[in-house]
């Protein structure tokens, strides 16, 4: 059984990802092959919110070479949730 | 907000200040706009990283410093005005004893206008400030003018020069028969007897007479300033070609008419003997003013802070620093030049510092104690004064006067009016 944890990665933030949290919508790095029901479910597990809706993105890895060889970054998930407006919003800055 | 003053000390009060949590976070808002520029964080341009962002990264102290910088002067300012505290010094912070989320708490050092404790200061007795001139003073004014206006005569043929005359000489002088550089002159003018020359020289010119030729025999001095020379033998050789008396006009209304305005002797003098005593009872009156002032300041009881002191000092070597650069001199050369230590230097400045101040600060107390104020009509005479000082348009010059002005013209007219109050209360 897949805790909720080895599904959300972390939280991403960056300008554009705190900019969305205006819109109640936050961003995680979740795990490449869960779905969007999988991650709301998570995401209501660990921080006790309402989920109203999940984006789900595929991110390429970036190619990086090094001299000769030439190596590429695993791909990831990205996912932004919206939660519902009633619902209480996510604290997730502590210990990043 | 609030404060308490904890304790007052030789004019120096600590005091507590409390700011709210509330004012502390704003003040951390703005050092945080502040110094958000110096912040990079992964995943944010470099001054767009959100506060939490980087108190979360950096932790929450990294702008209580700045923080405490902006919230100071308001705190500080709202304390001084609660408690009543009339501060001459910049504040010095003793402590914080609190800083953090729920505000913050801090001890603070300022010294305040020293309490003036005004003893006697009308009793004082300026002594005599009338002054009759006597015959002699006016006799020395005579003689000067008398002087100004002679007339140099050549003397008659065969006459001996005498102290006091002037020798038109052709000189040259030689060391071991040898003419040495600088010791040559023609046609020089020489008044005997006013030891422009080495000592001796003009003694033996005295006795001589037009057309003569002398050898002088003299020693130079010890200490001359051309080294080769000092302390040595010379002879020179003098021609003298002319000697000239002085001629001094008689004393009569004829020499009045020449130098005055007036058309007897006895008018003159009249008007010499109101001048001097209008000058002299000027002077006297001017030493009576700061006699009176001294002692004024003598009888008083004050604690004048170290800080107040201090901060006099500094402006004062600033002052001073700046006139010597005005002038193409560092502090350094002027030290060397003037054999003068730092220390020594500081040392004679605080004196002067804390004989100003307590002078001020007497002053300053008579002032409100006797309730002298300035009238509009005498700021603006002072005004017009110190226009006409500066050689300024006097119109041009008030139209230029901000509020911040007149009152400093305002303090001077009461200043001076005090002084001189000083002065008549006691004449009695």
């Amino acid at each position: 059984m897949l805790s909720p944890h080895d599904i959300i990665i972390k939280p991403i933030v960056t300008e554009k990802s705190m900019d969305d949290m205006s819109e109640n919508k936050y961003t995680f790095k979740v795990k490449k092959d869960a779905n969007k029901i999988q991650i709301k479910n998570a995401v209501e597990n660990i921080f006790g919110v309402k989920v109203e809706k999940v984006f789900t993105m595929n991110m390429n890895g970036k190619v990086k070479r090094m001299g000769k060889y030439t190596g590429r970054r695993a791909n990831w998930k990205k996912a932004i949730v919206k939660l519902t407006p009633d619902s209480k919003s996510i604290e997730f800055f502590e210990g990043i | 907000m609030g404060s308490s003053v904890e304790k007052i000390e030789k004019s120096v009060v600590t005091m507590k200040i409390e700011v709210s949590a509330e004012d502390f976070k704003k003040a951390v808002t703005k050092a945080y706009q502040k110094n958000k520029g110096k912040f990079y964080i992964d995943g944010f341009r470099k001054g767009k990283a959100p506060q939490k962002i980087i108190e979360q990264r950096y932790g929450k102290e990294v702008f209580y410093e700045d923080a405490l910088d902006f919230a100071f002067p308001d705190a500080y300012l709202k304390a001084i005005e609660e408690n009543k505290i009339d501060a001459v010094s910049r504040p010095s912070m003793e402590s914080i004893d609190k800083i953090g989320e729920d505000g913050l708490e801090m001890t603070i050092s300022v010294a305040i206008m020293p309490e003036v404790e005004l003893g006697e200061y009308k009793g004082f007795d300026p002594g005599d400030l009338a002054y009759e001139p006597t015959e002699e003073d006016i006799n020395v004014e005579i003689e000067k003018m008398q002087d100004q206006n002679s007339r140099l005569v050549s003397a008659a043929e065969g006459e001996k020069a005498k102290s006091g005359d002037t020798a038109i000489i052709d000189f040259e002088g030689f060391k071991d028969g040898v003419a040495f550089e600088g010791g040559k002159a023609e046609d020089h003018s020489l008044v005997l007897g006013s030891g422009m020359f080495i000592p001796g020289f003009e003694d033996q010119l005295i006795g001589t007479a037009k057309g003569d030729e002398v050898e002088v025999n003299v020693t130079f001095p010890e200490e001359y300033q051309a080294e080769d020379l000092a302390g040595q033998d010379v002879v020179f050789k003098v021609a003298i070609k002319d000697i000239k008396t002085k001629e001094v006009p008689e004393l009569d209304d004829e020499f009045a008419k020449d130098v005055s305005e007036f058309d007897t002797l006895e008018e003159l003098k009249e008007d010499l003997k109101k001048k001097i005593k209008d000058d002299k009872e000027k002077e006297l009156l001017e030493i009576a003013k700061v006699k009176a002032v001294d002692a004024a300041v003598e009888n008083a009881k004050m604690e004048i802070p170290d800080q107040m002191i201090q901060e006099e000092v500094d402006k004062s070597l600033r002052d001073f620093e700046y006139q010597l650069k005005m002038q193409g001199i560092s502090m350094e050369d002027y030290f060397t030049y003037t054999n003068m230590s730092e220390e020594t230097l500081i040392g004679q400045v605080k004196e002067d510092s804390h004989k100003k101040l307590s002078r001020d600060l007497v002053l300053t107390k008579i002032t409100e104690t006797e309730v002298i104020e300035a009238s509009e009509d005498e700021i603006t005479a002072e005004i017009e004064e110190q226009a006409a000082m500066y050689n300024m348009d006097v119109e041009k010059f008030k139209s230029t006067v901000t509020e911040d002005q007149k009152k400093y013209f305002a303090d001077s007219v009461k200043r001076k009016k005090t002084i001189e109050f000083l002065v008549d209360n006691t004449k009695k």
